[in-house]
Parts: structure tokens; C-alpha cells; sequence
């Protein structure tokens, strides 16, 4: 069988010397153009993190990337003799098509430009939308991507985070936990007062300053209902507040203070009385009626 | 009143060394080419340095293998990480113009290190301080609260060996008067001093311009007049000499009272 080597095809005949150039020239471009690209988005990235925050790192990085990206191809079209202007031209008549049909996306696009803007909150920041709570790990074009705590991971579109109400758990470096402390109405209020805050002051979690306090809420329906306020770092929240239940109901029952249950009082017309109880059978007969039964 | 503020030879095989910082039972021993060293807080103060409590099993040690092998460490008194929020004993106001000296009790840290190389093994307070805020609810610092107060004399004051004096010259350069309830001591730039069979720390010098500016604030690294210089048992955690512009006296956290929910 005979063979036939790639010299035998005569390629030269259909491929051009100056293809061969342009294409070198395109891989080179290529070659040199992404590794410099990516050195400099890494660059960009951790220089920004270090010098402001991780926000910016991002958003830095993903600057310098998606420019970079642009005169790559710019310079790639440039080699391969392809004009930007009709491209350009082509590109208004279908951006305005595809404007019609990806109205939530640009939508989405602009509202991560305000929130950019506006900066409601940053990477690694715990925040609440809606029954969300997690941590964001980054704020893209089109959405901002949480960790939740059960980890799972939670997309929200930047439209949804412009719209709807946001809470930032970790702006600012100190928060109030507000411990809901019931107590039974026979209980001295003072006493309570002085157990609520000794276990305020011995708490390890809360601060000295802002003082804690004691706030009268309500008279409940079995129970008088107090608050102690206490605040606390806001990374130490959770610890707060688990250690403080734990301490109030353990200090309550040292000093023998109630923690009611809900409890009904049954009352007969008058208040004060007790219950009317009307005895229909003698104990001999209910006797007799339960043998009967029985047999 | 025994010195624990020296170098230890800590030696396999051999009982563990054992000294108490204020409540913190210390244990220090050699072991498996190992330094092992466990704390406990204790119920009550003790009446001198050299308490002696029982090392049950139920104690948890930190351990270190480190390359020196050394077996000399150096115990030395330390200022805590954090500012410190000192009250004064009594509501004070400063008239314009006017500067006064403060001493104030801090409670110090013990740090545990390798004698020849200076690696810190661990750094251990002497009493439990509580945390608090110095600041606004938007900003501020995370400071420890004082468990003394800032007094004019230190003379009727008993002297605890884990509690550096501190003297404060305060000058009031404002035109108007300087109230003074509380403010916040940046200890990290002072060294500890050994003087007089005390601790003592370099006097610190606060100018006061108004209540809506920040105080200067240096540290002379000098010891008050009339105490020879002693011996420098620690240097300051962040050892920089220039003056520091810093909030000290103005507390902003006013809204505590205001909000209902």
C-alpha cells in the first residue's frame, strides 16, 4: 500500500505563507496576551484586598480582566483583518433586539452597578433577604452569590437585593441582643433586676459599655415580661445569646425565681369563691351502678 | 513576697514549676523534649504569689515542641492586647488650662517565653477582664474595662505584685472645662518597669484640645521623679515613640435609652 505524507498533499498549495504568519502572530498574541492578563487580575486582586477589602479585590480583578479581554480580541480582529466598525454597527442593531429580549438582565446589570454605588454591604459581610441569611462571598454582574450557615449556596439577582429589604448583620463592630425574660407575678421586680444584671456583668460575651439594662415590656397573660438588653461584638453574637439564656435560667432558679408556664384560672361567676361542686349519686350507689355495668 | 517575674529552669522529670499572677494558677513543666504549661483561674485572690493549689487531672495543657530544645524559660509581666477604659474614683473636672497627674492599677499579663530566643509560648492574664466598647455604635474600639480606678495618690492603695502602677499627667488645653468620668489608656506602647519592689510604667502625657478633637498622647518611657530607673522587665507591645492623636476622653454612645424596641 502506498503511503501519502502531508508533503505529498501539497498544503502549501492551499495554505498560504502569510496565513501561516498571521496565524503565528494571532497565537502569540494569545500566548503572551492571557498569562499577562491573568498575572495582572491577580495582581489587581490582592493588591486591592490588602489595601481596602476583599470587595474591591473583586471587583478590581474582574475590571482589569474583562478590559484586558476586550483588547485581546481587539487586537486579535485587528490581525485577522476585521474591521470593529460594522461589527460595532451590527452589535447597536442587535443590542437593541437583545434589549427587548433580556430586559431582566440588563435590569440586573444596572442594579449591580447601584449596589456597587451604594455598597450595602461587601464580600464576607453576613447579610438577610428575605428567609436568606448567609455570607457573601461575591457581588457579580447579574447577582450576588451567599454561603448560607447550613452551607448551602444561594443566588440572589441584583434587581431582587435593589428592591427588596436588605439587613446587614455585620456593618457595624457591636450589636444589642434583647433576652426576653418571663417571670411570675408574685416575684419582687427588684431582686429580678439584680440577678438580670449580675448576669450581664458576668457574662463573658457582653460589654461593660453600652450598660446593660433591664426594660419593663409587659404584664403578660401569666407572666410579667421583662428585657434585658446586653451588647456584644457582633462576631460573638450567637455565643451571646446562647450563653445568656443559659446563665438567666441558671441564676433564676439559684434564687429561686419562677420562670411561669402559661396557666388558666377557672372561675364560677364570682371571683373570690370557689367552684360549686352539686354530689348527684352516694358512693353506694355509684357502687351498685358500676357493678352493673360490669356485668 | 515572692519574685515570679524571672527566668525559670524548667527540667524533665522534675515536679512541675508552679507560681499564681492575681486568680491564675500557672503550671510550667518539661516533658517528652516538650514544654507543657496549663492556667487556672481561682475562686478567690490569693494572699501572695506563691499560692499552691492541687493539679488535678481534669486540667487541660497546651504543649510545645520547639527546635532550640531550651529548657530556660522567662516569665515576664505584659500589658493586655487591648486599650484599657480606666473610670476615675470620682467625677472630676479639669478647668482650662489646668494639668494634673493620675495614677491608675492595671492588672498585667503573664507571657511565657523562651529565655534565648524570645519565642512566646503563651501569654496568660492575671484576672479575668471584661470587655467593652469605646466609641460610637458606628465606630470605636474594643477596649478591656478596668477593674480600678484612676486615683490622684496611689498611697492608701494596697500594692498587688500583678499591678503595674501607671502614672498620667492629663492637661486640659480646651477653653472649656474637661469633665472627667473615664478614658481610654493605649497601653500598648508601654514597658514594664521593675522599681521599688513594684511595677511601674513609663508616665504617659495627655493633651486635651476640646471635646470634638482627638488628644495627643505620648509616652515618656520615664518613671516618676523621685524612683530610680529599675529594671525593664518588659518592652511595650508596639515600642513607637511619636505622639498619637487618638480619641480619649469623648464617650458618643448616647442612644441606648432613646430607642423603645
Amino acid at each position: 500500500m502506498d503511503s501519502t505524507s502531508v508533503s505529498d498533499l501539497g498544503l502549501e498549495n492551499f495554505v498560504s505563507e502569510e496565513f501561516w504568519m498571521l496565524a503565528i502572530r494571532v497565537a502569540i498574541i494569545l500566548a503572551l496576551g492571557f498569562p499577562i492578563l491573568f498575572m495582572l487580575r491577580g495582581w489587581a486582586r490582592s493588591f486591592f484586598t490588602k489595601r481596602y477589602a476583599t470587595h474591591y479585590g473583586m471587583l478590581a480583578g474582574k475590571i482589569v480582566f474583562y478590559t484586558g479581554l476586550t483588547i485581546l480580541v481587539v487586537m486579535v480582529m485587528g490581525q485577522l483583518g476585521l474591521s470593529l466598525a460594522p461589527l460595532l454597527g451590527a452589535a447597536g442593531i442587535l443590542g437593541v433586539a437583545l434589549g427587548f429580549a433580556s430586559q431582566t438582565s440588563v435590569s440586573n446589570i444596572i442594579s449591580g452597578l447601584f449596589l456597587i454605588a451604594e455598597q450595602p454591604f461587601k464580600v464576607d459581610d453576613i447579610i438577610t433577604v428575605g428567609n436568606t441569611t448567609g455570607i457573601v462571598m461575591s457581588i457579580d454582574m447579574l447577582s450576588a452569590k451567599l454561603r448560607t450557615f447550613d452551607n448551602q449556596f444561594v443566588r440572589i439577582p441584583n434587581e431582587t437585593l435593589i428592591k427588596t429589604e436588605v439587613v446587614n448583620l455585620t456593618r457595624f463592630p457591636i450589636r444589642r441582643f434583647d433576652a426576653l425574660v418571663s417571670v411570675a407575678y408574685k416575684e419582687e421586680l427588684g431582686k429580678v433586676r439584680e440577678v438580670l444584671m449580675e448576669v450581664a456583668e458576668k457574662n463573658e460575651y457582653t460589654l461593660a459599655e453600652p450598660e446593660p439594662q433591664v426594660i419593663f415590656n409587659a404584664f403578660g397573660a401569666s407572666s410579667i415580661d421583662l428585657q434585658l438588653r446586653v451588647w456584644g461584638q457582633s462576631d460573638e453574637y450567637l455565643l451571646l445569646k446562647n450563653s445568656i439564656y443559659e446563665e438567666v435560667k441558671k441564676h433564676l432558679d439559684e434564687a429561686d425565681i419562677e420562670i411561669p408556664f402559661p396557666h388558666v384560672s377557672l372561675y364560677s361567676g364570682e371571683a373570690t369563691g370557689a367552684i360549686p361542686i352539686e354530689i348527684t349519686k352516694d358512693n353506694q350507689q355509684y357502687a351498685e351502678d358500676k357493678s352493673d355495668l360490669e356485668e | 513576697m515572692a519574685d515570679i517575674w524571672k527566668d525559670y529552669d524548667v527540667e524533665a522529670g522534675q515536679s512541675p514549676i508552679e507560681f499564681m499572677s492575681g486568680r491564675r494558677h500557672v503550671w510550667i513543666q518539661q516533658r517528652n523534649e516538650e514544654t507543657w504549661i496549663a492556667d487556672r483561674l481561682e475562686d478567690k485572690p490569693p494572699a501572695s504569689t506563691g499560692g499552691s493549689a492541687e493539679l488535678d487531672e481534669a486540667i487541660s495543657w497546651s504543649r510545645w515542641a520547639h527546635k532550640s530544645g531550651s529548657n530556660r524559660l522567662s516569665i515576664r509581666p505584659v500589658f493586655p492586647d487591648l486599650p484599657i477604659v480606666i473610670s476615675s474614683e470620682y467625677p472630676l473636672t479639669i478647668s482650662s488650662g489646668t494639668r494634673i497627674q493620675i495614677f491608675s492599677r492595671i492588672p498585667v499579663w503573664v507571657r511565657i517565653a523562651f529565655a534565648d530566643s524570645s519565642y512566646i509560648l503563651k501569654e496568660i492574664p492575671s484576672i479575668e477582664l471584661s470587655k467593652t466598647w469605646f466609641g460610637t455604635p458606628l465606630e470605636g474600639e474594643l477596649c478591656y474595662w478596668s477593674p480600678t480606678k484612676a486615683r490622684r495618690s496611689l498611697d492608701k492603695v494596697e500594692s498587688m505584685p500583678y499591678l503595674v502602677n501607671c502614672p498620667i499627667w492629663i492637661t486640659n488645653k480646651a477653653a472649656e472645662d474637661l469633665h472627667f468620668e473615664k478614658f481610654c489608656f493605649r497601653v500598648e506602647r508601654l514597658g514594664i518597669h521593675r522599681s521599688d519592689n513594684q511595677l511601674w510604667a513609663g508616665e504617659t502625657r495627655i493633651v486635651y484640645h476640646g471635646e470634638d478633637a482627638n488628644s495627643d498622647i505620648s509616652m515618656t518611657g520615664k518613671l516618676p521623679s523621685g524612683l530610680d530607673e529599675g529594671e525593664l522587665l518588659s518592652r511595650p507591645r508596639n515600642p513607637i515613640q511619636t505622639s498619637l492623636a487618638v480619641r480619649t476622653f469623648k464617650k458618643l454612645f448616647d442612644d441606648t435609652f432613646i430607642s423603645a424596641r
